[in-house]
């Protein structure tokens, strides 16, 4: 186990741990509410803290991205929508077959089990070193430049995926010609 | 580097990952499905972000945004899909929507 | 000489083709005629090989032509081919000639027939088919003629198929005939184990290599066939049946070529019987018991057709006889001289028939004398010629028939007795139905019904071959006198040397007492029927009922077969073959509903199905490497 006790490192493991366990704290609580509105904004905590864990691996662009556009945009979305809807309510673990209960907790725990047992013990070793980074690793003008060289076609097709979605959405949110039918 | 490995990076990120199928499989709320859609994202953005440290190239954070730019649209779309069905008077349960049972 | 065979043959088969073919483009008199005048044509051919033949020195009349070679299978080979010899020539000639009187008889009596194209069509089938027969070079070549006779006679018999009675008569000449092809089927395997082929001149000439069993059981084999193409005990009840057929077909078919066949076929493989002695005696008796049978059950009948139907029967057994004892000249003399008497009874009766509105019923007639007169000569000419009574044919031919069986030993000299009686019955039954029919008052029935033929051409062609086979039956029998002039016997010798021959005083006995007796015969019916003098003694139920003989064929096969089949229709049929099926496409059904159940429509139970699977294939991938 690599406990190494520095003095900086202290810090560096306090506030990982505390990041990390918000992180799956709210992870949890989003899929355990029954209230969507509480749902969503556990999601916002979970967020930051991830915004947390991303500055500790020198990803300081992404992490402020994440604020920024994920908690900042994507969430003020949900909670207009969840706020328009009326937020109804709904149990987890309810409704469907009975069986399917437990098959998904079977199965995601598998999937848990699994990964954890690959990156620990089957990863011989591999995943332990870590490389060598400069300070500018993970600055805005680092990621401007990738995304402006060497991955130019992603960036361009994620911009038209945007736009995309953007026309989708109206679409959507329009209101038909003709009067909707009542069911 | 100090702190901890990249391994517990990827432990959360897995954590994360698996919370975030079992929401979608156990919740009826179509939103609720979405969030935990989110979630599940976020893990894969994780580990990219971890893996980006690891091998001290960016690309992996490159990716991290263009999954985020991805996850934007895809919960525009989702939201607009479930406001149609609210307008439609549908009910919000994905369990009511199965008119392809055989 | 071989072309003229190959076209008697090959004519017939022809028009019948062509008639079938044209369908509606021919119209229903044109296809009349081509039957006609392909018949014409075969008779033309058969006149020109005979005559050919003739040239021939008597020694080496006996040709051979083959057109392929048909079936191979290692080494067996099996062809078509035809044979020209004497006997073939001779059954050329009455057949052909007499079928083509008949046929064009038929012009004037199916005229108006709806059906008419498809009746020639028939008959010219059954032309070809009977020459087939008569004309075959090998056993397969006449088996082949065989089963084709008896599909033509299926198809002749059933023709007015709207009648239920006629369906079923069909039918049961086919089964019976059917059974007969079966036991001459194994007699020919038995043949082509032996000898290796069923070529004439292999198969006649080593059947010494056969031992007694297999010689035996090969002719039972070919009797088999014989009785049921020629209506013989016991194999005789279809013939009565028969007469459902029109008129015509019942006077080519039934009097006077196809059941002929059976004796023919006794003379040509006269070889094989003479190896099995015991069978060709069975044969004689056989012959001699349907005679008496087929002689008391005419006395009873009403149906003027069947009482000629009978007395083919009874004919027939004549020439078993003779042919089971050995005279083979003297059968195929009196075939000849039958075929031209009993056509002309059939024929002459059927236009009593058409005169009286297709009244057959001998109860309703009388006093046709007066209204038909032409007819009546014609019908008492055949009827005299079938009595046996001088100087008409039937006299020389049944005499010379019966003569060669005092010679045989104690039992040609009690078939001898019987076909004496048989004599005594022949002379009453005919006059019985001739008195009743021509004689007396005009019944009231027939003053009403009656209506003359039209002197058109379908009065031509009714009257015409009447006329010619009057005088046959009248006068062909002085083609052979006793033992002063034989050409049948001298012609036929080469092929089918007699076992027996008569005396003189043995012929003269005969005749004498055959024609006293069957001068009786007349006299007793013209007691009873013409001068109404006497009363007919009541009938037997015994004859009514042909002697039970089609009760007891009903008990005895049709019974237990419709049990069998009801029995495993119940059983076995309906719950295992249905059954299985029915259950094959329920356990279908049921596999498909358990599937159904995948198809929850739950969007979540596809995400699950999608995890899981997901979560094993990790495992598979990280175990595996």
């Amino acid at each position: 186990m690599i406990l190494a006790a520095d003095a900086g490192n202290v810090l560096v493991w306090v506030v990982w741990f505390v990041a990390a366990c918000a992180c799956l704290g709210s992870g949890i609580a989003v899929i355990s509410f029954s209230n969507p509105f509480f749902s969503a904004l556990s999601l916002i905590g979970n967020l930051a803290s991830l915004a947390a864990l991303y500055l500790l691996l020198s990803a300081e662009f992404v992490a402020a991205a994440q604020v920024l556009v994920y908690a900042g945009a994507v969430m003020v979305m949900f909670l207009f929508v969840i706020a328009y809807l009326g937020g109804r309510a709904d149990a987890p673990w309810a409704g469907g077959p009975s069986w399917q209960a437990f098959a998904a907790g079977a199965a995601s725990g598998a999937l848990l089990v699994e990964v954890l047992v690959v990156i620990s013990l089957k990863s011989s070793g591999r995943l332990t070193h870590e490389a060598n980074i400069d300070s500018s690793f993970g600055s805005p003008a680092r990621i401007g430049r990738l995304f402006l060289t060497d991955h130019l076609l992603a960036f361009e097709i994620t911009s038209i995926v945007l736009l995309v979605a953007a026309v989708g959405g109206v679409i959507l949110g329009s209101h038909s010609r003709n009067p909707s039918v009542d069911r | 580097m100090n702190g901890p490995d990249v391994v517990w990076y990827l432990a959360v990120a897995a954590f994360l990952f698996c919370t975030g199928a079992l929401g979608v499989l156990i919740r009826r709320s179509p939103l609720i499905v979405l969030l935990s859609l989110e979630i599940m994202l976020n893990g894969a953005n994780l580990a990219l972000i971890a893996f980006a440290r690891q091998q001290g190239h960016e690309d992996g954070q490159i990716f991290a945004l263009a999954v985020m730019a991805v996850a934007a649209s895809e919960v525009v779309v989702g939201l607009g899909l479930i406001v149609a069905m609210a307008r439609r008077r549908l009910d919000l349960d994905v369990d009511k929507l199965r008119t392809l049972r055989g | 000489m071989i072309p003229a065979a190959w076209i008697c043959l090959f004519a017939p088969l022809g028009a019948a083709i062509a008639i079938t073919l044209a369908g509606n483009r021919l119209s229903r008199r044109a296809a009349g005629y081509l039957a006609t005048t392909s018949v014409l044509v075969s008779f033309v051919a058969a006149v020109v090989s005979f005559a050919f033949l003739l040239g021939d020195p008597p020694d080496n009349r006996e040709h051979y032509s083959t057109l392929w070679h048909w079936l191979t299978a290692g080494p067996y080979q099996f062809d078509l081919r035809i044979l020209v010899d004497p006997l073939s020539t001779f059954m050329m000639l009455i057949v052909a000639g007499v079928g083509f009187l008949i046929v064009w008889y038929s012009i004037g009596y199916m005229d108006g027939d709806d059906e008419e194209r498809r009746y020639f069509a028939y008959m010219a089938l059954f032309v070809f088919s009977m020459l087939l027969l008569v004309q075959g070079g090998n056993l397969l070549m006449l088996l082949a003629g065989w089963g084709l006779v008896g599909l033509s006679s299926y198809l002749l018999i059933g023709f007015w198929h709207e009648r239920p009675t006629a369906i079923a008569a069909a039918k049961k000449a086919f089964v019976m005939n059917a059974i007969g092809d079966a036991t001459m089927a194994l007699a020919l395997f038995i043949l082509i184990q032996r000898d290796g082929t069923l070529n004439f001149e292999v198969v006649f000439s080593r059947t010494g290599s056969l031992g007694t069993w297999a010689a035996n059981l090969v002719a039972l084999g070919l009797l088999g066939g014989a009785v049921a193409k020629s209506a013989q005990l016991p194999l005789q009840t279809w013939l009565p049946d028969a007469m459902e057929g029109p008129t015509p077909v019942s006077a080519l078919i039934h009097a006077a070529t196809m059941v002929t066949a059976g004796v023919y076929l006794i003379v040509r493989t006269n070889a094989l019987f003479e190896a099995a002695p015991h069978v060709q005696e069975l044969a004689a008796g056989l012959g001699a018991a349907t005679l008496l049978m087929a002689g008391l059950i005419a006395l009873v009948q009403t149906d003027i057709k069947r009482v000629i139907a009978y007395s083919t029967m009874s004919q027939i057994g004549y020439m078993f006889l003779a042919a089971g004892l050995g005279a083979y000249a003297d059968a195929m003399f009196h075939l000849m001289t039958h075929a031209f008497f009993k056509a002309l009874l059939f024929m002459a009766a059927g236009i009593v028939i058409h005169a009286l509105a297709d009244e057959q019923d001998l109860r309703k007639m009388g006093g046709l004398r007066q209204y038909l007169p032409k007819t009546y000569w014609a019908f008492l000419v055949g009827a005299l010629a079938l009595t046996g009574i001088p100087p008409f044919s039937g006299f020389f031919s049944k005499d010379s028939l019966l003569a060669p069986a005092l010679a045989h030993g104690w039992y040609g000299q009690l078939l001898w007795v019987a076909g004496m009686v048989g004599v005594f019955l022949t002379g009453l039954y005919t006059f019985r139905m001739l008195f009743l029919a021509f004689w007396g008052e005009p019944s009231p029935f027939v003053q009403e019904h009656f209506h003359a033929l039209k002197r058109d051409v379908v009065g031509v062609s009714l009257a015409v071959p009447v006329g010619v086979l009057t005088v046959l039956a009248a006068f062909a029998g002085w083609i052979q006198v006793y033992n002063f002039w034989t050409p049948i016997s001298n012609w036929l010798d080469p092929v089918a040397p007699p076992l027996v021959t008569a005396s003189g005083l043995q012929e003269a006995a005969t005749s004498v007492i055959a024609v006293a007796l069957a001068l009786t015969g007349i006299g007793v019916a013209w007691w009873i029927y013409a001068a109404r003098r006497g009363e007919a003694p009541r009938t037997l139920p015994l004859l009514q009922h042909k002697f039970y003989f089609d009760e007891l064929y009903d008990a005895l096969f049709y019974r237990p077969a419709v049990f069998l089949a009801t029995g495993l229709y119940r059983w076995v049929e309906r719950p295992l073959v249905f059954g299985s099926l029915r259950e094959l496409a329920a356990a279908v059904r049921e596999l498909g509903f358990e599937t159904r159940s995948i198809q929850t429509g739950l969007v979540r139970t596809y995400v699950l199905a999608i995890a899981a699977s997901l979560a094993v294939i990790t495992i598979v991938f990280v175990v595996v490497r």
